[in-house]
């Protein structure tokens, strides 16, 4: 039904505002600024507005994992809200498999989050009162599904999240990573093609985080889900994305691969975050590789698929450019030794 | 953006808002006093001002209830069924069987020790020879509770879906909890007749709101992640309210329940006044006015018994419950089925017991054989507390003081002398740099001389008004001076200012005593021990019941009722006080004691100061409690408000019954929007 060229989510010039009449006062101050999103935005606070997302522009793919970071009030959950309409989006668009969310009917929202979305929470959002497996059947349960046929998908999610065993414990019974467990196992369990995850690993401790994430990348490889992910935490979004936007103020300043965020940094801003990251082990050897010929005698075996770290150190006692190869094995550019440690310099910001 | 208006107050005025305001109310007091002999009008509200406001809303009232009378008349016929029911259940039910059903019901909420309750409790209802009437009684909780559960449970849901009304509902629910009951009851009384069904309907009406109440609260507090997980999952609006959100709101809607069940078994005992009902809390009535406190007092403590047992047993809905093994429920019914069948022909007839009749006479004996030998002592008590602290409270010393009893005639010449000792003080403390305070005592000062029941109208209407707007600005004061106005001109200003100078004289003594106590508890722990349960015990009480034992000592009277309202309003005082010094955060002990604070130090820097807000609402319930019991007090003899609402009960006089609790809502509202006002800054001012 979709073309394979067409986006999961598609957003448009995406507002959402805070204050009373804030449709109007959004729909005023774009005309007042002919539409210059930064000058609308000032206008919206001066006048007691919050525009808490200001003119997203993004699009997911099909299968892809896209991360959105920013602090704390940047309004990566006001976004994340809007697309899952949570919230309801004050001015743009929103596709959502080629057809505008926003504005969309009760009845429609209700039936495309029950074939077509999950979503995991930071605080995981358990019901207190069900079990572990009526957790997870839940979204079953509202469409009229059997119990025998929704206990046992909800059986098969478990399982898919490692929880066997404890089906019949309530929430309050399960540490945190086992309660975020039964958070993903809930949000798969209509099978839905679109995977919002709302900071879902930020309220664990650092041990488990990193287990949750591996886990979850292990999932996501079985089951290639588009995915919107929201995050604080630079590591993580460099570790699990396809591709990173990163927020400020409401207002999306970047979005890029992981390497394009910590090697082209747009401003200050996203600089900042990238500080503390050790380059060498996120950026790849193809993003400083050269498409010209010529190179030295010395073939250390470099890949595209590198990280600097790994290349620089088939590198230390070369000065000639040496040759890169991809996956196949096919020459297809050049890398200078003293590209690759330029690119690790930290800047100075 | 809005701009940053709290800079420093210029120091061009020289004075702290509160030191205005005292100033102000200290003028007009002045102004009123020197000029009452030239403008009488100035000191009283002349009677040519009044309007007949209460006849109008009599009228009113009249015609709009003569409007509903139909439909309520087939609504009350209605309920007649499933109460005829109740009745016939519970008074046809044998006792061994409905004890069995009690202990039974107790063992699977709570154990043990709720089993155990259930059995002793009705055990000695069953012995007091009150089983009949307890059964009447309980069939009026039984049928009012679910229609109050209903309704509350309906307003609740409601308001929490429609936001609209949502600040609507709560304000009615605010004047709803502080109009007096007894004012519930005249209306109702020309609606449905006398009967039971007036007392069924008053006490839903009444225990409706708190489950409303908690409701409302435990549906907002549902975390945020929770209703969007259900609304993520799919679910309709109605299946996320009712599989998700109530589900997960259950500990506080239960909350609301074991309220609920308080409140109307409260009332149902308060509607007894009306009669026609043989149920318990008539029996206190008819022993009480027969002074027959021996018995009196078995009746009450019977309804404390009930209030006891329904209390614990819904309490423990509240709190995360253990399973029980229900094997046990199903032996206890067993036993009590077979128990009956076996030994029905032998089975006494419950009202023919007289087990605790003995009991009853040596109370009465007893208490009578007290009063003879401690007479002296205890009329001297009253005596003493009348003439010397309550009189002078309420007709200032100016008319207190009386050769007959203070041995020596007040003068005009000790009214000045008073007043320059005031001034002096006054001026010595603005010298010291409190000028507010000084302002505070001279104005007390004043009212000890005027009486608070002959305070000018002006000086009362500009001190509420500075009140006000010291404790939450001008809005405030208007909504006091607002509100204080419309009791003005009503004509009944006389009547309360006159229930101000009881509850006054209650909240005060409340406030001293119930806060030492409280002080107390949270530095002993020894001490809380014996005061908890005795809180528990009074909060659990009927108000009614508060009656009976002053009554007992000290006879009809003002100071009874001063008492009465005392005992019942102590209790938040104490609690609050205990619970805002006990729960100062240990960070900020430890810091204290790390700065080498002494325990004394620390208690009046750092835990009074942090507890300071906690207190005010513990204050703040404290009046809204007198309040509720002064117009109960009426019955044991006050003046004021609470007596018009009993009397206009009496004559079915609508239009009084409702001005009179319109006017005594209208106290406590005020009281309670100024106390609260003051909880705010205070709490704004800590960052809490």
């Amino acid at each position: 039904m979709t073309d394979a060229t067409m986006p999961a989510i598609a957003c448009q010039n995406l507002w959402q505002v805070f204050g009373p009449g804030a449709e109007k006062a959004l729909t005023d101050a774009l005309s007042r600024s002919g539409n210059d999103a930064d000058k609308a935005a000032s206008d919206l606070r001066e006048n007691g507005f919050i525009p808490a997302v200001q003119d997203a522009n993004f699009e997911v793919k099909e299968g892809e994992l896209f991360v959105i970071m920013g602090l704390s009030g940047s309004g990566k959950s006001t976004l994340i809200r809007c697309i899952s309409q949570l919230l309801p989006g004050t001015g743009g668009e929103i596709r959502v498999d080629g057809a505008n969310v926003i504005g969309a009917s009760k009845k429609a929202l209700t039936e495309l989050r029950r074939k077509k979305l999950g979503m995991v929470f930071q605080h995981f959002g358990l019901f207190p009162h069900m079990t572990v497996a009526e957790n997870v059947a839940y979204p079953l349960r509202v469409q009229g599904v059997s119990k025998k046929e929704r206990l046992a998908r909800a059986q098969e999610v478990i399982s898919l999240v490692g929880l066997e065993g404890r089906e019949d414990s309530f929430p309050r019974q399960l540490s945190g990573g086992q309660r975020q467990r039964v958070g993903i196992a809930r949000s798969l369990a209509v099978n839905p093609d679109i995977w919002f995850l709302d900071e879902p690993f930020s309220a664990l401790d650092p041990l488990i985080r990193r287990q949750l994430q591996d886990e979850f990348l292990r999932i996501q490889a079985t089951l290639k889900k588009s995915i919107v992910f929201i995050t604080h935490d630079i590591q993580e979004a460099l570790k699990l994305a396809d591709r990173i936007a990163i927020m400020r103020d409401g207002k999306i300043v970047q979005i890029g691969t992981p390497t394009d965020i910590v090697l082209r940094p747009v401003d200050d801003y996203v600089r900042e975050f990238s500080k503390d990251v050790a380059k060498g082990q996120h950026a790849k050897v193809a993003s400083v590789m050269r498409s010209e010929a010529e190179c030295g005698p010395d073939d250390p075996g470099l890949t595209t698929s590198m990280t600097l770290d790994a290349a620089l150190a088939h590198c230390m006692e070369l000065y000639e450019p040496v040759p890169v190869r991809d996956a196949s094995g096919n020459v297809v550019g050049t890398v200078h030794p003293s590209d690759l440690a330029s690119a690790l310099q930290v800047d100075e910001a | 953006m809005t701009a940053v208006t709290d800079l420093p107050t210029q120091h061009s005025a020289h004075l702290t808002a509160g030191a205005k305001a005292a100033l102000i109310t200290v003028i007009v007091g002045a102004v009123c006093l020197a000029f009452e002999g030239i403008a009488p009008w100035l000191a009283k509200w002349p009677a040519a001002w009044e309007l007949p406001a209460t006849q109008w809303v009599g009228a009113f009232l009249d015609w709009f209830l003569n409007l509903i009378k139909p439909a309520m008349r087939l609504f009350s016929d209605m309920m007649t069924y499933p109460m005829n029911w109740a009745n016939f259940v519970l008074g046809n039910t044998p006792w061994p069987i409905l004890i069995g059903i009690v202990t039974a019901l107790g063992w699977y909420l709570g154990g043990m020790p709720m089993a155990a309750l259930g059995f002793l409790g009705l055990s000695f209802v069953l012995a007091s020879g009150y089983w009949a009437e307890s059964m009447n009684t309980l069939a009026l909780v039984a049928v009012s509770v679910p229609v109050a559960l209903i309704l509350g449970g309906g307003i609740g849901i409601l308001a929490n879906e429609v936001p609209k009304v949502k600040t609507f509902v709560q304000a009615v629910l605010d004047v709803m909890q502080t109009v007096p009951t007894f004012a519930y009851l005249t209306p109702l009384l020309l609606l449905f007749g006398f009967g039971p069904v007036v007392g069924l309907i008053a006490s839903a009406i009444y225990a409706a709101p708190p489950m409303a109440r908690n409701v409302m609260l435990g549906l907002e507090r549902v975390e945020p992640e929770i209703k969007e997980a259900a609304i993520m999952s799919g679910g309709t609006r109605f299946q996320q309210l009712f599989q998700v959100e109530i589900p997960a709101a259950t500990t506080q809607i239960m909350v609301g329940v074991n309220q609920c069940l308080m409140a109307a078994l409260s009332m149902v005992i308060i509607a007894a006044v009306i009669g026609g009902f043989n149920d318990i809390g008539w029996e206190v009535l008819l022993t009480m006015r027969k002074a027959q406190f021996g018995e009196s007092l078995m009746a009450g403590l019977v309804i404390v018994v009930f209030a006891v047992v329904i209390d614990r047993m819904s309490g423990t809905l509240a709190t995360e419950r253990k399973r029980y093994d229900s094997r046990v429920v199903w032996a206890m019914l067993g036993f009590a089925i077979i128990f009956t069948a076996a030994f029905w022909a032998w089975l006494p007839n419950p009202s023919e017991l007289t087990l605790l009749d003995p009991m009853a006479e040596a109370v009465d004996s007893g208490l009578t054989a007290f009063t003879q030998n401690n007479g002296p002592w205890l009329d001297a008590l009253k005596n003493n507390s009348l003439f010397y602290v309550l009189l002078p409270l309420r007709i200032g010393l100016d008319q207190a003081v009386l050769p007959f009893t203070w041995g020596f005639q007040w003068t005009a010449g000790m009214s000045y002398g008073l007043f320059t000792v005031g001034a002096v003080i006054t001026l010595l403390m603005a010298w010291r740099g409190r000028l507010t305070g000084g302002l505070i005592v001279l104005i007390l000062i004043g009212m000890l001389e005027t009486g608070i029941a002959n305070l000018p109208w002006p000086f009362v209407l500009t001190g509420a008004a500075a009140l006000g707007w010291v404790a939450g600005g001008w809005r405030l004061a208007a909504l006091c001076v607002g509100l204080l106005c419309t009791i003005l001109v009503s004509g009944l200003w006389e009547r309360a200012l006159l229930s101000l100078y009881l509850s006054g004289a209650a909240v005060f003594s409340c406030a001293v005593v119930g806060g030492l106590i409280g002080l107390a508890s949270a530095v002993w722990e020894p001490v809380w021990k014996v005061v908890r349960p005795i809180c528990d015990m009074l909060q659990t009480i009927p108000l009614f019941v508060f009656l009976i034992p002053v009554l007992m000592v000290f006879q009809i009277g003002e100071f009874s009722a001063f008492l009465a309202i005392c005992a019942y309003a102590i209790v938040p005082m104490i609690r609050y006080t205990r619970h805002g010094l006990v729960n100062t955060p240990e960070e900020m002990m430890e810091a204290a004691v790390s700065s080498g604070a002494t325990e004394w130090q620390i208690m009046r820097d750092v835990r009074a100061p942090y507890a300071a807000p906690t207190i005010l609402l513990g204050l703040n319930q404290t009046i809204l409690y007198a309040f509720a019991m002064l117009v109960i007090a009426a019955l044991i003899g006050t003046t004021g408000l609470g007596q018009s609402i009993y009397l206009a009960l009496g004559q079915a006089d609508v239009g009084l019954g409702i001005s009179a609790g319109a006017a005594m809502a209208i106290l406590a509202l005020i009281a309670d929007r100024i106390v609260q006002g003051f909880a705010e800054e205070r709490r704004a001012a800590l960052g809490l």
